[in-house]
């Protein structure tokens, strides 16, 4: 299977590879891990508490080309997005941009699992409750 | 369990057949013509559906089998007789395979009870695990980056995640009676499901360790 031109310049070329300090109140941390491929995805980023958008993000992933790009294209769309507008963005949005195959889509929903998880931590952080459904 | 008429009759002499005992579950009692076999593994090896089972009475009746059933018996049988042959052989050989290992074991009955085996979304899998297993990953990066300065901590998390294996098993076990001992079939199918999160974690674990191992190896090569 051959990876999109996408997935193969966010591999080779990710973007905002990195980490902040987890304690900072500023920043929320997403761990996400998919059993069946062994991936594991940390997504962090960092709201301005005045504003509630999100003025950085960072990743690092153990995985595949396409979770390694799909969580580099997420950090992508992050950046300059409120935490409400974060919430929004839903895998099929990788799927669409990185032109990931019926097989990598589970790369795609971790990203987002990724995403929801770092927003909730944030959440929990700064006194907001988490939403019920999701254990991040 | 229900059988269709026609298995109740043998295909050769037409008697009401077979017996449910095992290995002679196969034949005709009347004519001892080898019957149609049952693609089903436990009926196949005239077991309980339970998950917890006799190794020994596993391996025994393989091996009883393997010789009743072995090919050379029937060179001079009908072609029908012959086909069922090859078709019992592989069912044996596959069937023994899955069911002497607990972990493929558990999978095949999940699988017949209609759970999909090898997906789950990632909120099934602890926190607490995730944070190490990330952390193992960067050590992993590290060694891989030629810092041969990890490999002691690699080691050490080696046998961590080992020891988190056994305890797995053990709890694995543990479910395997408690499936076994269920009355009903919505307690039968918690635990399933039960067995089925247990699973993952094993596998999840088992492919870490594999990767800690083949990265040392390759170091050590």
């Amino acid at each position: 299977m051959a990876y999109s031109d996408k997935v193969l310049d966010h591999y080779n070329h990710p973007r905002n590879v990195g980490s902040f300090d987890k304690k900072d109140p500023g920043v929320g941390t997403g761990l996400v891990g998919a059993p069946e491929c062994g991936d594991v995805m940390k997504l962090q980023i960092k709201v301005n508490s005045d504003t509630g958008v999100i003025e950085d993000a960072k990743f690092k992933t153990f995985g595949c080309g396409s979770a390694i790009a799909s969580s580099s294209l997420a950090t992508e769309m992050l950046k300059g997005k409120t935490i409400d507008q974060a919430l929004e963005i839903k895998n099929t949005e990788i799927v669409n941009e990185l032109a990931l195959p019926p097989v990598k889509i589970h790369c795609s929903v971790l990203a987002e699992d990724a995403i929801k998880a770092a927003i909730n931590d944030y959440k929990a952080k700064n006194g907001a409750p988490a939403p019920a459904a999701a254990k991040a | 369990m229900s059988h269709s008429k026609e298995e109740h009759h043998c295909w050769n002499c037409g008697e009401h057949s077979p017996s449910q005992r095992a290995a002679r579950s196969l034949f005709c009692q009347f004519c001892n013509t080898l019957q149609a076999p049952s693609p089903d593994y436990y009926r196949f090896f005239s077991l309980p559906k339970t998950l917890a089972i006799d190794d020994e009475a596993l391996q025994q009746t393989f091996y009883q089998m393997s010789r009743l059933l072995h090919p050379d018996r029937y060179g001079r049988r009908p072609e029908r007789e012959r086909t069922y042959s090859l078709e019992a052989t592989a069912i044996l050989n596959d069937g023994y395979r899955v069911l002497k290992d607990p972990v493929r074991r558990a999978e095949y009955v999940l699988r017949e009870n209609g759970f999909q085996v090898g997906e789950q979304r990632s909120n099934e899998v602890p926190a607490e695990l995730l944070e190490e297993v990330f952390e193992l990953n960067m050590m992993l990066d590290e060694l891989k980056a030629g810092d041969g300065g990890v490999i002691a901590q690699l080691e050490e998390a080696r046998g961590r995640f080992l020891a988190m294996l056994d305890s797995i098993d053990t709890e694995l076990d543990d479910e395997f009676r408690s499936h076994d001992a269920a009355s009903g079939d919505d307690a039968r199918m918690a635990s399933l499901t039960a067995i089925r999160g247990i699973l993952h974690r094993r596998r999840y674990i088992r492919n870490l360790v594999d990767e800690v191992d083949r990265q040392l190896t390759s170091r050590n090569a």
